[in-house]
């Protein structure tokens, strides 16, 4: 149950980070539909049609990994300690608090995509958008590490 | 009045006090509510194994606060979001929306510092 859950649980982090991704870029180099490069292709999307997406599979992931996370704390966290992985263990614990403080900031970014905050210029929205960018890529990071870190650096 | 500017309002308000709430919660333990996934028991409040037996039982029956940090941040958030959609329209003119970007910030630097017994180990 534990390892179906986790899988599950990167897979819609894979999906999260991919539609995460193409929005900071989007917002912050925004490129013409008509470019030639992979990464001006990458880039050309309408920012604001990722928000909705973005809401639900960061709750989503952020469900799925709380779940997760007491199979971690019982089964594995044991064995990190035993083990001395005390700066990994330090990471988690950092993606555990970046999370939910991404967690408290989806109104505010799903808001600012929809109607963008009076003389912002879409500043606030992108912002946001970088944090949660940050927040993902932290935790997807440093998730893999935990997970394979009996064969990572062992 | 419409949805959107009271939404907005909510929004802005609940971002910044989330984030600020929850690094209070995690500095000076204020944990709605303590989780024992061994047992698969929720207290509410913040216990501590070691506390209230053996110091052992901390190995045996850890604790898990985060869930209850989290909580406390989103309540105080709900409470700080509701009581700024009540405030007159005009107030919000004097509120930066920048804060609800900057207090994140501000918040997962306070994590970072909040952390770092794990690296001094």
């Amino acid at each position: 149950m534990a390892t179906a859950l986790l899988i599950l649980h990167g897979l819609v982090a894979v999906a999260l980070l991919g539609a995460i991704t193409h929005q900071t870029l989007a917002a912050w180099t925004p490129s013409s539909a008509r470019t030639r490069s992979f990464f001006g292709r990458f880039r050309a999307v309408q920012p604001a049609g990722y928000a909705n997406a973005v809401v639900g599979l960061y709750v989503g992931t952020a469900l799925l990994g709380a779940v997760v996370y007491l199979y971690f704390e019982v089964d594995i966290q044991p064995g990190l300690e035993r083990d001395r992985h005390w700066h990994a263990l330090g990471f988690f614990d950092l993606k555990e608090d970046f999370v939910a403080i991404g967690f408290g900031l989806l109104p505010a970014y799903w808001i600012s995509w929809r109607r963008p905050f009076a003389g912002e210029r879409g500043r606030t929205g992108a912002a946001l958008t970088t944090i949660l960018g940050f927040i993902v890529w932290w935790s997807f990071l440093v998730g893999h590490v935990v997970n394979d870190i009996m064969g990572f650096g062992s | 009045m419409t949805f959107a500017p009271i939404f907005r309002r909510f929004a802005l308000a609940y971002g910044t006090g989330f984030a600020l709430i929850y690094v209070i919660a995690r500095a000076r333990g204020l944990a709605l509510l303590t989780v024992y996934p061994s047992f698969g028991i929720v207290l509410l409040g913040m216990h501590r194994s070691r506390d209230v037996a053996d110091p052992a039982m901390d190995f045996l029956a850890p604790e898990m606060w985060w869930y209850g940090w989290t909580a406390t941040a989103a309540l105080g958030a709900l409470v700080i979001g509701s009581l700024a959609t009540l405030c007159p329209a005009r107030w919000a003119r004097w509120f930066w929306p920048g804060w609800v970007w900057v207090a994140p910030v501000l918040a997962m630097m306070a994590c970072v510092y909040l952390t770092i017994p794990w690296f001094r180990q």
